[in-house]
């Protein structure tokens, strides 16, 4: 029988006192390439959106690089796949599922929430609509945050992620 | 409670408008004089009424205009000084929010709601009171708080306290509209500190906010029509008023007065006050020197009104002297983004220009009432040779204080000019900074305080395993890391020495998760390698892996650790644990701004892998039992090669690496299996006694070997060649990083610094890291000759005794010879070794 932990199995507890969850598992693929070869792919060429759903998105990170999300799974089906469409062109296609913890925020003071503690204009009135996602600060963790419809996602390196649920824990 | 007594009031009431109602202006002292003072003021520029809050919350001093009335507030009365609690005291809590608004209006006056009105998207009003009058709809508020500094770019800091929650409220706006109004300036004359002596201003605040008159019989000290006003209003609820009013010709305000039957005396000054402390009456003088007695008990005082505009003023703006309303206004200057309007623009009363009243002793004339600074100690500072207003503040402490000279900077400015000779305006008050009023320390920090969220505190998966197994933590950068596992009542050095005799005659076990670990990828990836590292990469066998330097365009070690290659165009490079984002970084920079021809990209991977290293001379039995089903045999299975396989049923890189001499094998795992192979590695290790270890032990094992830590043998000026290890560069391959700058001239030095060994003399002695080493016994006289220094000393257990690890003059060329360690005031005889006290030949690394 094989121990299988998320990172963050040992604070469902608390993060549901500030209407949070982990989603654990998730495929998450680091995507290098150029701009033309992202657009074949239906990755977001528009700074800090997300395009696909759920199932399969991808989250633009920089001018080169993306971030796919997809469900929990094997990545490397997911790796290979993007492996086979960039063949043949500058690219990079590395598994970072493990990389990221995952925070799932719901209720509608997460955004109220997340500003304690990030600088961004986290408002819908300024453009923080779902579809849209960003590389930051959230107190002193490097996250991605990414909007949903009713809900708001932080990425956040695993050995962050203790800290990050204390911090948001204090400010909520 | 006010110094124990119990005061009573309405809400909205502040601390000084409830002393006011209970016919109180008096109960406080001055900090140096220990003058009696009373309330001068209503708002953040007051310099007499200071009190500590000591309940329900601590606070060592705040004025007590600024103080609103709770249930069961306490506080005592301060003479200007606040005093810091010997026991700790909870702050009050704080909070910190970001907001983004296309304008942010500084002020809820009718200036800043008419500028809110006309304005598009999203709106903030920010004010300092507890109240802002008819918001415009568009518009949000935030009360009871106060911007306390505009920084570049329209970044406003705003500090709001209306509940039980400081907020500290970080405003980014795309317009920034100041609408923060003025401040009344008094004016000098002779005892015009004692109680029941305020501003105008002041007076009339407390009857209109507050409904409270604040005297009966009232004498309006006022150069302006704003003086005269509230004169009027004073009147109008009930006080006998007399104005006195320096101007020799009559104006709409004194004709308003004198309509309603009020007495204004022109042409007149106040030159004197009575009371026992508190105002019992007032000496006028006429334009003819008669004097005369007025009976009072308020004396407000209007000498002109200062535009606030300190909050600009970081940003660089300009001011200029504008004469009819004898003060300082905006030139106009600033930022694109910044707008000033209403009194803070400049719109304030024309007023007669006086500052200080001729008649009497320039030593009872008070100009900052909070430093007890008189007319004399600016003329005794001018006297002194100092003639700006900068030097003045601080030679005299004028506007150092809670108020930031509110209401002395300008009075004082203008009575340099004067005992100059200069003109009036000729130069202005000092410079403002933020915080525009004081800020808590605890506000600042808000929830980033306290041991667990001062700074991220980084754990492995492992993390609650080594915690249950009673882990002592070092901090390696922001990783909290096993430093040692003791058991029973063992110290560090009993651990220590258990754990490293574990390791060198049976097997231990180390999470070596935190390395930093980076995937290189591209076909250009062994060309990017060979110039970051001082040594050939592009070379590598796919399976096989290699130790590196990288080092500064300066030449010297910058980190080091090992370039694993998975495929042609595929390696990923370990990093020391705490180098990991600077070597991210330079890898990143160099492709970015040097090499774009390179088609290599970089991922940080640090955390998709976590890291289980066992080692020993059991490692090889155990690691099999763990299940790996790689064929472990040293034959097919060499050190500095890796395979890719399963341990405990879960994909495992298994990779040969020794950071201790002693066979060695890393297992990098899914973090969400690390748990499962920790503990499967301690199930298969038990028959042998497996060992966890920590740091500690690690730092002995390697001192052992004279394996170096960058940053511990190394601060940034040792070359490969300075740690003996010249054989890592190669200067065939091509260019790299650092390698210009190991010809230099300097670099060429043979008295440089090299790696060696320490032995003491007495095997039982342990240097203190950082030990000075020099030639002789006895210690000369400074300066000294400090040959170098012990960079790493422990005990080995292995020996049997103390080893160290040194940078020396030359030292290797001294290898054997005698050297003395200072300790204190005397000097430890050793001797010069080899680095390389274990195991020299390297028979134990393959089992």
């Amino acid at each position: 029988m094989v121990d299988v932990r998320s990172p963050l199995a040992h604070r469902a507890a608390a993060l549901a006192t500030i209407n949070a969850v982990e989603v654990p598992f998730l495929t998450q693929i680091d995507v290098r390439c150029g701009e033309a070869e992202a657009a074949r792919l239906g990755f977001p060429t528009e700074p800090n959106t997300v395009t696909g759903d759920m199932a399969r998105g991808a989250l633009w990170l920089g001018p080169d690089e993306w971030l796919v999300v997809a469900a929990p799974g094997d990545p490397s089906v997911v790796a290979d796949g993007l492996e086979a469409l960039l063949m043949d062109t500058r690219h990079a296609v590395v598994d970072v599922s493990r990389n990221r913890a995952v925070i799932e925020l719901h209720g509608p003071g997460r955004l109220a929430m997340l500003a304690s503690a990030c600088s961004l204009d986290l408002d819908p009135a300024g453009g923080w609509v779902p579809g849209v996602c960003a590389q930051t600060l959230l107190a002193r963790a490097q996250v991605i945050l990414q909007e949903l419809p009713d809900a708001t996602r932080v990425f956040v390196r695993p050995s962050f992620a203790d800290y990050l649920v204390d911090r948001l824990l204090a400010s909520s | 409670m006010f110094d124990g007594r119990e005061i009573r009031g309405f809400a909205g009431d502040t601390v000084a408008s409830a002393l006011l109602a209970d016919g109180e202006p008096g109960g406080f002292v001055s900090p140096m004089s220990r003058r009696p003072r009373g309330v001068y003021s209503s708002g953040v520029e007051e310099p007499n009424a200071f009190v500590e809050v000591t309940a329900p919350w601590f606070e060592p001093i705040r004025p007590a205009t600024m103080v609103n009335l709770v249930d069961g507030l306490t506080v005592q009365s301060r003479a200007g000084v606040g005093i810091l609690p010997t026991t700790a005291v909870a702050p009050r809590p704080a909070r910190h929010q970001h907001r983004h608004v296309e304008t942010l209006v500084i002020g809820g006056g009718a200036s800043g709601r008419a500028a809110a009105t006309i304005t598009g998207g999203r709106v903030l009003i920010v004010d300092e009171q507890p109240v802002v009058m008819d918001p415009p709809p568009n518009a949000a508020t935030l009360t009871s708080t106060t911007a306390t500094g505009i920084y570049d770019d329209g970044y406003v800091l705003c500090y709001q306290r209306d509940g039980g929650t400081d907020v500290f409220h970080h405003v980014r706006a795309a317009r920034v509209v100041l609408a923060t109004g003025a401040h009344e300036r008094p004016l000098a004359f002779v005892d015009n500190d004692r109680p029941g002596v305020m501003l105008a201003s002041a007076a009339r605040t407390y009857l209109e906010r507050f409904g409270v008159l604040a005297g009966e019989r009232i004498v309006v000290f006022s150069t302006n029509h704003s003086g005269h006003d509230a004169a009027g209003a004073l009147a109008a609820a009930g006080a006998q008023v007399v104005v006195v009013d320096p101007a020799t010709r009559t104006g709409p305000a004194t004709e308003r007065l004198r309509a309603a039957g009020i007495e204004v005396r022109l042409n007149a000054r106040v030159v004197a006050t009575d009371g026992d402390p508190a105002l019992t009456g007032v000496t006028v003088s006429a334009a003819d020197g008669q004097r005369t007695a007025i009976p009072a008990d308020v004396l407000a005082v209007s000498g002109g009104w200062n535009p606030a505009i300190q909050l600009a003023r970081g940003l660089g703006i300009g001011l200029r002297y504008d004469e009819q309303k004898t003060c300082f206004v905006h030139d106009g200057s600033g930022p694109e983004w910044l707008t000033v309007v209403g009194r803070a623009a400049g719109n304030v009363p024309a007023s007669f220009p006086l500052w200080v009243v001729d008649e009497g002793d320039d030593h009872e004339k008070y100009v900052e009432l909070q430093r007890d600074q008189t007319v004399a100690d600016v003329a005794e500072a001018v006297a002194g040779g100092l003639t700006n207003a900068e030097h003045v503040k601080r030679a005299t402490y004028i506007g150092t204080t809670i108020d930031q000279g509110r209401t002395s900077g300008v009075l004082t400015a203008e009575i340099v000019n004067r005992l100059l000779g200069w003109a009036p305006g000729a130069q202005g008050p000092t410079n403002a900074r933020p915080p525009y009023t004081p800020v808590p320390f605890s506000a600042l920090a808000g929830p980033d305080s306290g041991p667990i969220l001062l700074d991220p505190i980084r754990v492995t998966p492992m993390d609650a395993w080594h915690d249950a197994h009673g882990a002592v933590y070092e901090n390696v950068g922001q990783w909290k890391r096993p430093r040692y596992f003791p058991r029973g009542d063992e110290d560090m050095g009993a651990a220590v020495a258990r754990e490293t005799r574990a390791l060198r005659t049976g097997v231990g076990v180390l999470d070596a998760s935190t390395l930093g670990k980076i995937d290189v990828r591209g076909p250009d990836a062994g060309v990017f390698l060979d110039r970051m590292y001082t040594n050939r990469m592009s070379n590598l066998r796919v399976g096989s892996i290699r130790y590196g330097f990288m080092l500064g365009l300066d030449g010297m070690v910058f980190d080091d650790g090992v370039a694993m290659r998975l495929a042609d165009d595929h390696y990923v490079c370990t990093t020391t644990t705490g180098g990991a984002a600077a070597v991210m970084d330079r890898f990143e920079e160099w492709l970015q701004t040097e090499w774009t021809d390179l088609r290599v990209y970089c991922t940080s991977v640090t955390e998709q892998w976590s890291v289980v290293a066992v080692g020993g001379p059991r490692a090889r039995e155990v690691v099999a039992a763990a299940g790996a089903d790689a064929d472990l045999r040293h034959d097919a299975f060499p050190f500095m090669t890796l395979r890719d396989g399963t341990v405990a049923g879960v994909p495992a890189r298994i990779c040969r690496i020794s950071f201790t001499g002693e066979l060695s094998y890393e297992l990098h795992v899914s973090p969400w299996h690390a748990q499962h192979v920790w503990d499967s590695v301690m199930a298969a290790g038990e028959p042998f006694g497996i060992t966890p270890y920590g740091t500690e032990a690690m730092h002995v094992l390697r001192a052992e070997k004279g394996y170096v830590i960058v940053g511990q043998e190394t601060d940034g000026t040792q070359t490969p060649e300075d740690l003996g290890m010249a054989w890592l560069v190669n200067t065939g391959k091509g260019d790299f990083v650092g390698k210009r700058s190991l010809v230099r001239s300097d670099m060429l030095r043979e008295d440089r610094k090299q790696l060696v060994g320490i032995m003491t003399d007495d095997p039982a002695r342990v240097l203190m890291e950082g030990t000075q080493l020099i030639a002789d016994a006895t210690i000369p006289d400074p300066p000294a000759h400090m040959l170098g220094w012990v960079t790493s000393s422990y005990r080995s257990e292995a020996l049997g005794r103390s080893i160290a690890l040194a940078v020396v003059e030359a030292g290797r060329g001294h290898i054997g010879n005698e050297i003395h360690a200072v300790a204190g005031n005397e000097t430890v005889p050793c001797r010069v070794a080899d680095p390389v006290f274990y195991d020299p030949e390297g028979t134990r690394r393959d089992g």
